[in-house]
Parts: C-alpha cells; sequence; structure tokens
C-alpha cells in the first residue's frame, strides 16, 4: 500500500512535469470509472466514452491548477458530472423510451441526482474507501454477482452459467448487493450530514 | 416496490413497461423518491471502486500532445466468412485440435489465451505492441517501417474472440477460425490479413492503405466507406456479405475475375467451377453470430450440425434419414440455450431420438 502509494505521488509530479507515460498510468486507471459513471446518465457507450476522453483533454490542459493527487479522481468526476448535466439539460441525450413522457421523468429524475454528488476531494477519496470496503464486505457469492455484472458488464444468463446458480438466484444477489450498498452509503451520507453541521 | 425492477432498470434490462411502473411507484411519495435517488446514486458511484480499472484496460487511444482526440472510426465494418471445407466435416481431425485460444507470435513463441491472464506483449526490441485480456487482444503503436511481423491467432470450437489491429480495425472471431495479421502494418502498400474460418470486420478507415481479407483462393477488398462483408464456411465455397459502403471480392490466381459488390448483397465464390455470384440477402441474419446468436432460415439440418459443433465444441452424429431432409427456421441465443436445449425444440418438429455420451451425440429414429 505505501510503495504504490509513494509510487502514485511520484507519478503525480511526472504528471505535472507534462510526462506523457504518467498521463497514460492515470488514463488506465480512470477511464472505465468515467465511462461506467457516465453511463448512467447518458445511456450510451460510446457517448460515455466521448465524454471520458473530453474529461482526460481537460485534465491534461489543466493539469498545472491540479494540485494534488486525489485532485485527478476528482477533477474527471467532477467533469463528467457537469458534462452530464449539460447533456441532459440541453436535450442531448437521445430518447430511450417510446413514451415521451418517460423520458422527461428520467431526466428529471437523474438531473436531481447529480446534483446530489459531490466530487470534492476529500468526500471522494472516502467514499472510494467505502465503496471499495463495502463490496469487499459482501457475502462471497454476492460480491462475485454484484463485480460480474457492474464492472464486467455480463448479462444475467451468463452469470448464471458462469457460476452454477439459477437466473433467480443471480437477481437475488444483485437484489442483495444493492441493499446493502444502499444501507452502507446512507450510514456514510448520514455521517457527513453530522459532520457539515458539527463544523 | 419489488427491488428487482429497480435493480434491472440500473442494469439496464428492465423494460418499458416495467419503468413506467417503476416511475409510477418514485412517484407515489417523497419517501419513494428518496429511495431510488439514493440506489441510483450508489450504483452509480460505485464506479469509483479499484475493481472497474483492473480488467478493463481502455480499447481507445488517446495522444495529449496534440490535444486530438482519436477516436475510432471505421470506413469500413465487414463481416466476412469462409468456408472451412472437408476440415470442418472430418470430426476425428477437429478432435486433435487445442482446446485454448492460441496466440503465435513472430518469432515462433506461442501463447495460450486463459481467463484472468491480462498481460503485455512486447517485440524482441522490449516495445509494448499489445496487451492481452481473456477476451480479447488490442494491439496499438504506429508503423515505423515495412518490415511486418505476423502473429496468428487460433480459436478453437466452442470459444470465440476479439481481436483489435494496430490500425484500429475491430475482428470479431467466431469458433473455429484461424486469422494470421502483421503484429504491425506497414507505412506503405495495403493490409493484408489471412483468414480460415469465420469473422466479423470492421475495418478502420485508411484510404492510402487498403484492406485485403485472404480467404482460400480469393480476395475480399475493402473499398469504399462504410461496408460489411461476409463470406461462407460449410461447402466449397466463400461467400461475402456486404452491408455497407463496397468491396470487391475478386480470384488471387485472376484478378479480373471479380465483383463489386453493393449493399445487401452476397458473393459466392465456388472453388471448383472458380465463378463468382452474387444474391440480395438481409446482412443481419449473417452477421447474428456476432451477438452470440445463432440463426437458420430454411436451414438444412446437416448445416445446423456443423454450426452447433463449431459453436458448442460437440461431435454430433446423424443416423435419422428424416431430419436428414429437413430445413429450419429460428433463432437461438447461444447464452441462454444447451445443445440440449436446441435438440428439444428441433425434436417437436421431427420427432427423433438421441444419446449424448460426453461430447458425442447420436440422433437415431424413434424406435
Amino acid at each position: 500500500m505505501n510503495i504504490n502509494a509513494s509510487f502514485e505521488s511520484e507519478t503525480f509530479e511526472s504528471f505535472k512535469k507534462g510526462e506523457e507515460a504518467a498521463f497514460t498510468y492515470f488514463y488506465d486507471k480512470y477511464f472505465r470509472r468515467i465511462t461506467s459513471f457516465s453511463i448512467q446518465f447518458v445511456y450510451d457507450q460510446e457517448e460515455a466514452e466521448n465524454l471520458a476522453q473530453e474529461a482526460f483533454i481537460n485534465l491534461w490542459q489543466n493539469r498545472e491548477n491540479i494540485d494534488s493527487l486525489n485532485g485527478i479522481q476528482s477533477f474527471l468526476y467532477t467533469y463528467a458530472k457537469s458534462k452530464c448535466l449539460n447533456l441532459i439539460r440541453h436535450n442531448k441525450v437521445k430518447d430511450k423510451f417510446k413514451n415521451d413522457l418517460l423520458n422527461h421523468k428520467e431526466r428529471e429524475l437523474d438531473i436531481e441526482i447529480l446534483n446530489s454528488i459531490q466530487f470534492d476531494t476529500l468526500e471522494l477519496t472516502e467514499l472510494e474507501r467505502i465503496i471499495n470496503e463495502s463490496i469487499n464486505d459482501l457475502p462471497p457469492k454476492t460480491r462475485e454477482v454484484f463485480i460480474k455484472k457492474r464492472f464486467e458488464n455480463k448479462k444475467n444468463a451468463e452469470i448464471a452459467e458462469e457460476m452454477q446458480v439459477t437466473l433467480k438466484a443471480v437477481e437475488a444477489h444483485m437484489t442483495k448487493a444493492l441493499k446493502f450498498l444502499k444501507i452502507r452509503l446512507s450510514d456514510y451520507m448520514f455521517a457527513l450530514f453530522i459532520l457539515i453541521f458539527n463544523n | 416496490m419489488p427491488s428487482e425492477i429497480i435493480y434491472k432498470y440500473l442494469a439496464n434490462e428492465a423494460s418499458e413497461q416495467e419503468i413506467q411502473t417503476l416511475f409510477e411507484w418514485i412517484e407515489a411519495s417523497e419517501e419513494n423518491k428518496k429511495h431510488f435517488i439514493t440506489l441510483k446514486k450508489a450504483w452509480a458511484i460505485t464506479s469509483l471502486s479499484e475493481g472497474i480499472s483492473k480488467d478493463n484496460a481502455p480499447v481507445i487511444k488517446i495522444k495529449p500532445k496534440n490535444k486530438a482526440v482519436k477516436y475510432l472510426k471505421y470506413a469500413a465494418v465487414l463481416l466476412f466468412l469462409f468456408g472451412l471445407g472437408k476440415i470442418a466435416l472430418n470430426f476425428n481431425h477437429k478432435r486433435k485440435h487445442s482446446k485454448e485460444i492460441v496466440l503465435e507470435l513472430g518469432d515462433g513463441r506461442t501463447e495460450i489465451i486463459t481467463k484472468n491472464n491480462q498481460r503485455n506483449l512486447v517485440n524482441e526490441k522490449g516495445q509494448l505492441v499489445a496487451k492481452k485480456f481473456a477476451n480479447q487482444i488490442v494491439y496499438f503503436g504506429k508503423a515505423e517501417n515495412d518490415v511486418i511481423v505476423y502473429n496468428s491467432l487460433k480459436v478453437p470450437y466452442g470459444k470465440t474472440f476479439k481481436l483489435i489491429l494496430s490500425d484500429g480495425t475491430v475482428v470479431n472471431l467466431n469458433s473455429g477460425t484461424t486469422i494470421r495479421y502483421p503484429e504491425q502494418f506497414g507505412i506503405s502498400g495495403k493490409r493484408t490479413v489471412y483468414l480460415t474460418g469465420e469473422a466479423f470486420f470492421e475495418v478502420a478507415k485508411d484510404k492510402e492503405h487498403p484492406f485485403i481479407v485472404n480467404a482460400n483462393q480469393v480476395d475480399i477488398e475493402v473499398l469504399g466507406t462504410k461496408f460489411n462483408v461476409n463470406a461462407y464456411p460449410e461447402t466449397s465455397t466463400v461467400n461475402s456479405v456486404l452491408v455497407e459502403g463496397s468491396i470487391q471480392m475478386y480470384d488471387k490466381e485472376n484478378p479480373s475475375n471479380a465483383v463489386l459488390l453493393k449493399p445487401n448483397q452476397m458473393a459466392v465464390w465456388q472453388n471448383n467451377s472458380k465463378k463468382i455470384t452474387t444474391k440480395s440477402v438481409d446482412p443481419a441474419f449473417y452477421s447474428a453470430w456476432t451477438k452470440g446468436e445463432l440463426t437458420f432460415k430454411d436451414t438444412p439440418f446437416s448445416t445446423i450440425v456443423k454450426i452447433i459443433q463449431r459453436s458448442y465444441d460437440v461431435e454430433i452424429i446423424n443416423e435419422n434419414s428424416d431430419l436428414a431432409r429437413q430445413t429450419f427456421t429460428g433463432t437461438i441465443k447461444i447464452s441462454e440455450s444447451s445443445v440440449e436445449n436446441i435438440l428439444e425444440l428441433l425434436k417437436r418438429d421431427t420427432p427423433f431420438d438421441y444419446t449424448i455420451k460426453q461430447n458425442t451425440i447420436i440422433i437415431t429414429n424413434i424406435p
């Protein structure tokens, strides 16, 4: 962990100096994350990848203004968030449903969700830790299903086959994982709430 | 609210009907709405997890120096499928085939591609030329000289694989396929790859370097903008189906023996007569396998047998004479069906008996 941390801060220094290899390191590390976040709001793989590309171009152009290692992730997510909001507000997100009212409702909800997420440096680092911990704390089978679903974008049927379980079991594991994450996250949001008010 | 629907929604698998119900529920109370928002938020920010970058390195390369985004633009999307001819019929021969996906490098080294072994491929000069993942290999880098080193990839029965060439061309490889391709395409000349089996090509646009698929005795050259090519396996033919743009199929020995394809046309090369004929087709039908589907339209049972053997890596011996004369129409999702499922389905149409021993299925008449 320490070796990794010192490697990353060295890489960050190189990045600040404009070394491409250092940039590539962060690109490799965060590209999928930013895409995976954005796709939840733009609903299109290509659009989400374009958006992530754009975030990285901006990161590179603004590298002198990034003042800490954690600032990289914070910059990228903040960029992705505001870009998603822009796309939704300017009606650039493709219609998903035949029913226009449904499209409208989804956008309104997405705007509300995006606005409720803050990506400042401190919160993000803490959030990352909590999410990693929460996923690790899932029961083994549930964790396996969740990872296959969320990070490997597998279909339920594929997961069921790979793990030799029924489709129903896959669905049950996902429901369980979500409930668990929701509780963990709510606790965290609640803690944050108290923190803000005590300050 | 059944949380299954929320989860289906998040995984992008809910129907419009289900989403309608979900949204009605969300609107029913402030509490419901809060519940949903927290869940979607949780789902979206799990992208922060370190798990997400591990096995999913980016396919698209970026050059920050130029401040320009390099998107993969496909001038040509070509679907190509080519006859294994008699080899496909030779079951014993097939048995000796490797069960693994094998990559052979220019210097003769071979690598077996297994699950969960992400690796970098380095050339003799120690330069990174490709990244290898469980389901695909991505080549990158730029052409530096005209010395071309060939790699080849063998995909066994029962598996499929994806290859991204150094020019950004995407190749989906079907079961039982071998492809030979340059590790880096040269600065000058054409981009040529050699194929046995079946593949779907999405060719990266590059007017100065025509893309050629060599299959058996024919070359298929990518000429225009967007298109798909599909050439056939089974018998002694090479078939090629165009979706968009233009391609040319010609006899390698006699290049004036050529046809230029229009979208929604198929060109058929006959090994014996050395003739190329064309006809109109529905291209979606011929590219369905890239989505993990087997599609049949008045397809003879003998052809279906070959496709099942390749897709599932089984051996089928048909001793039922009625069945041999039958044709079938329909679509099967490989990931959702076992061989037994398919046989049970076919049985409903034409009754037969079958026994399964290990990987061999024997189909017989009903006693």
